[in-house]
């Protein structure tokens, strides 16, 4: 199948009009205009490192301090990765086996958490558990807020598994366990693999968890640096490491994923028959995914609600208001622009897989995995310089979709991907512009990822904090930004309202993140429109 | 093929002359066309919380009609935020938490000499040594403690490292009033017996914490039986909780290190063109009626000779504080190094 795929592609590739055409100039220019502005930080980061002495270096690196950051932060990665991929792609494997009709109530619980801040969710558990530190808790904490990621991803992976392989394996007399490790499991390691990459790299950028367990890994002490010595020069050592492990993983994942198969049948037949069909099994499968929403949603609800009439003050509801429509303003501008970029970014790798495109891409990523202090304070060192961009919603939603838009990225190319290249050929040949071409079959047929591309972004923004405490402009405080201000004075009653309005609002694109088979069926609809057109 | 790289590297190019452009702004400061009358509005870096200062800053706006437009942060990271901006900071006033912040933007000439009135309303001990920031209020630094199992009250923060208290006290290592305090010790006793004392401090089994605050909490609920941190923290976490709790202040003997005192303060910004708006502000904030109210509401000790200590605590002058150099604070790097050597960073 992939054969196929590279055939069709480089049959575009020659098509001659496409070098010349307005959609091709217009992404390339478009993708090296978010290279040169991703780019930033890096410079930023080199800028800041290159005043340092071999000396100051060595000093910084060869300590017994350094030892323990790695050790930390590898450890970190491992345990959580391990964590999440077993809960995430369980649940998903679990949910898509037992047909219930309630599914979708499941769907929801299993995907809810990622509406909670790291923060957030790491004080609930300190308030109910004092001794509540350490490795292992930061490891539980990132466990259940990045599972989400790779749960949905695992669960549309499965979805596009076609039935009548597990059937014909069933019936040549495999059971269970080979059906899944031979039919579905190299069919949605893909899926798991990129996925996985993300909920790394988010692991890597967390300061919100790690802070308050007290475990130091690299961003940790990277922002201690900042803190305490305004020491920017060895933050951006660190920061310069940071961004070597990512770019390795980065590959290491690369290097795995070429040897995964995608699912390519275009005939997929789906049924609504369980999988699991015992009463007990299905009980025992719900039961697991009761408990995780019990833990990672109802325990936090709890700590918040009690915290709240513990000691009930006065909401100070315009307040509460502007914070909220600022939220949503600056992390939907924030998601706008990450699609904006996302998408040429994503044309220009499908269409030329020039090295300079999957380079962005790379240097996209790694954005991700760099603390919200460093894209922060690289942001105010050139934004300052220009005065009436600095400390605008323009920069401060910039700077999310430059955080974020790997979450858009993998999403939009994937889904660009699964476009069949006949259709766009076909197009092309009957004398459709490029631009005609992308706007009617492309654009369409991957409207799914790219809005699920759009509501992750969407998510996270709204939670972010380091970044929104620099970039803003003065006086204009997000829900985030208040949670900040109230619980730095232990006086997280005062956040409650916040901390609430915030997760009700994160809930939004979670809900609609969580029903994969509506956003599946609108697609469906769009495509059937199109062939009727 | 060359196409492709051209429009990226115009593209840095143009980013990069954006970014490099040279700084234009002045350092001289406090030189331009203001008069109070003519100033509308002023741009305050806060890392002072806002549940705090905000009454502060409205009684202020109504009496000056100047509009302020209040950024609120923590105190370090706003600091090295007006070392990125440079001279093209949008801040007309740093107002700050602790002093070592404000001398760090001194340090880099970022902030102005402020006019003789104000600096002669304070003790020299509570100013920069150049004039470039003053303290607003002083915060204490005590043991809290639970008065039904502490019999035995430290007499020196040396005791902490006494096994009477093994695995007994709370601290809050990357909590920036610690490390102040770290600082003036290093700058006091020396290297040497700093890191000796921070070793024995180790040794003796303390829980850590992330924030004074917490330290406060976890003595009243039972989990430690005292804890280092600052005054006005047992206010704070009896008003949070809604209840009197069962922690107070404790100070060391007269003149034990264990009481310094530090400040917050604010400088105003050499890239101003307001300086003398932003000077009106800090003349309010030293106020002796203003001082009074910071005493009565956030609990601080005023800096101001002969203004009475918050309630059921001593007076400035009775705390028995011993001299710190204030301006020593912004050397923190080598305190970090210390810190992270003895393994509590």
């Amino acid at each position: 199948m992939p054969s196929l795929d590279i055939a069709a592609e480089s049959r575009i590739e020659a098509a001659p009009m496409k070098k010349t055409s307005l959609l091709h100039r217009g992404s390339l220019a478009l993708t090296a205009l978010l290279l040169a502005l991703a780019g930033i930080p890096f410079f930023y980061l080199f800028q800041r490192a290159s005043g340092a002495s071999g000396s100051e270096i060595s000093a910084l690196l060869f300590r017994e301090k350094t030892f323990s950051i790695f050790f930390n932060t590898f450890s970190l990665i491992f345990l959580v990765s391990l964590g999440a991929v077993l809960i995430g792609a369980g649940f998903a494997t679990l949910l898509y086996a037992v047909k219930i009709t309630r599914s979708a109530l499941f769907l929801l619980l299993a995907t809810l958490p990622i509406a909670i801040p790291s923060y957030v969710f790491t004080y609930s558990w300190i308030a109910i558990f004092p001794w509540f530190r350490g490795i292992w808790a930061a490891a539980l904490v990132l466990t259940f807020s990045t599972m989400p990621y790779i749960f949905l991803a695992t669960y549309a992976a499965l979805r596009r598994v076609d039935l009548v392989q597990i059937e014909v394996a069933r019936s040549l007399g495999f059971n269970r366990l080979e059906v899944f490790t031979k039919i579905v499991l190299p069919q949605i390691r893909g899926a798991i693999g990129a996925s996985l990459l993300l909920v790394i790299l988010y692991v890597l950028s967390d300061f919100g968890a790690v802070s308050l367990l007290g475990v130091d890994t690299f961003t940790r002490t990277i922002q201690n640096l900042y803190k305490a010595s305004f020491d920017r020069q060895s933050a951006a050592i660190l920061g310069l490491i940071l961004m070597f492990i990512a770019a390795t993983i980065i590959l290491i994942e690369e290097r795995v994923h070429k040897k995964n198969i995608a699912s390519n049948s275009s005939v997929r037949v789906q049924s609504s028959a369980s999988l699991i069909t015992k009463p007990m099994a299905k009980l025992a499968s719900l039961s697991l995914i009761v408990i995780y929403s019990f833990l990672a949603l109802a325990l936090p609800a709890y700590v918040l609600t009690t915290r709240m009439i513990a000691n009930f003050q006065e909401i100070d509801y315009p307040a509460l208001a502007s914070a909220t429509f600022n939220t949503l303003l600056v992390s939907t501008f924030g998601a706008i622009i990450a699609i904006a970029f996302a998408l040429p970014l994503s044309w220009t790798i499908i269409a030329t897989r020039s090295r300079f495109a999957l380079f962005t891409e790379k240097v996209v990523l790694i954005t991700h995995a760099l603390p919200g202090v460093v894209l922060g304070l690289s942001l105010v060192a050139f934004g300052s310089k220009i005065s009436w961009l600095y400390q605008s919603v323009g920069l401060l939603s910039f700077a999310y979709a430059l955080l974020f838009l790997a979450k858009a990225v993998g999403n939009t190319r994937a889904s660009m991907e699964k476009i069949p290249p006949i259709l766009k050929e076909v197009s092309l040949t009957l004398g459709v512009s490029p631009l005609s071409t992308f706007r009617k079959i492309t654009l369409p047929l991957a409207a799914p990822g790219i809005w699920v591309g759009f509501l992750l972004v969407l998510l996270t923004a709204m939670k972010e904090l380091p970044a929104t405490l620099m970039l803003r402009p003065t006086g204009f405080e997000t829900l985030a930004v208040e949670i900040w201000s109230a619980s730095t004075l232990s006086q997280f009653n005062q956040a409650a309202p916040y901390a609430f309005t915030l997760i009700a609002l994160a809930a939004i694109p979670t809900f609609i993140l969580s029903r994969p088979d509506r956003i599946q069926q609108e697609s469906n609809h769009v495509e059937k429109e199109r062939w009727r057109e | 093929m060359l196409k492709r790289f051209i429009i990226p590297v115009l593209a840095l190019a143009l980013l990069a002359s954006a970014g490099c452009s040279p700084n234009t702004g002045g350092n001289t400061g406090g030189n331009s066309e203001d008069s109070l009358e003519n100033v509308s509005e002023l741009t305050i870096y806060s890392g002072r919380s806002e549940a705090f200062i905000a009454p502060f800053f409205a009684e202020f706006e109504a009496e000056s009609g100047i509009k302020l437009n209040i950024r609120y942060g923590d105190s370090a990271e706003l600091a090295a935020q007006i070392l990125e901006e440079g001279s093209n900071s949008p801040a007309d006033l740093f107002l700050s938490q602790d002093a070592g912040a404000l001398g760090a933007v001194a340090e880099a000439n970022l902030l102005i000499e402020l006019p003789g009135d104000l600096t002669s309303t304070l003790p020299a001990r509570f100013l920069s040594p150049t004039d470039q920031w003053v303290g607003i209020t002083g915060r204490a630094r005590v043991f809290a403690y639970n008065p039904e199992q502490v019999s035995q009250l430290p007499k020196s923060f040396q005791d902490f490292t006494r096994s009477e208290y093994k695995g007994r006290f709370g601290i809050a290592p990357t909590n920036s009033s610690f490390q102040a305090f770290i600082t003036a010790l290093r700058d006091n006793i020396g290297e040497v017996k700093a890191e000796r004392w921070l070793r024995g401090i180790v040794a003796n089994s303390p829980r850590y914490y992330e924030k004074n605050s917490m330290i406060v909490e976890a003595i009243d609920k039972g989990d430690i039986d005292l804890g280092l941190t600052n005054h006005y923290y047992i206010f704070e976490v009896a008003n949070a909780l809604g209840r009197a709790i069962s922690v107070k202040d404790g100070f060391f003997a007269q003149g034990d290190l264990g009481n310094m005192i530090n400040v917050s303060g604010a400088g105003v910004l050499a890239s101003s063109k307001k300086a003398s708006a932003a000077n009106s502000l800090i003349s309010f904030l030293l106020r002796r009626d203003t001082q009074e109210k910071f005493v009565a509401n956030t609990k601080e000790y005023s800096l101001l000779e002969g203004v009475a200590g918050p309630e059921g605590l001593p007076d400035l002058e009775q705390i028995g504080a011993p001299t710190v150099d204030l301006d020593a604070l912004k050397d923190l790097k080598r305190t970090q190094d210390l810190l992270i050597k003895v393994g509590l960073l």
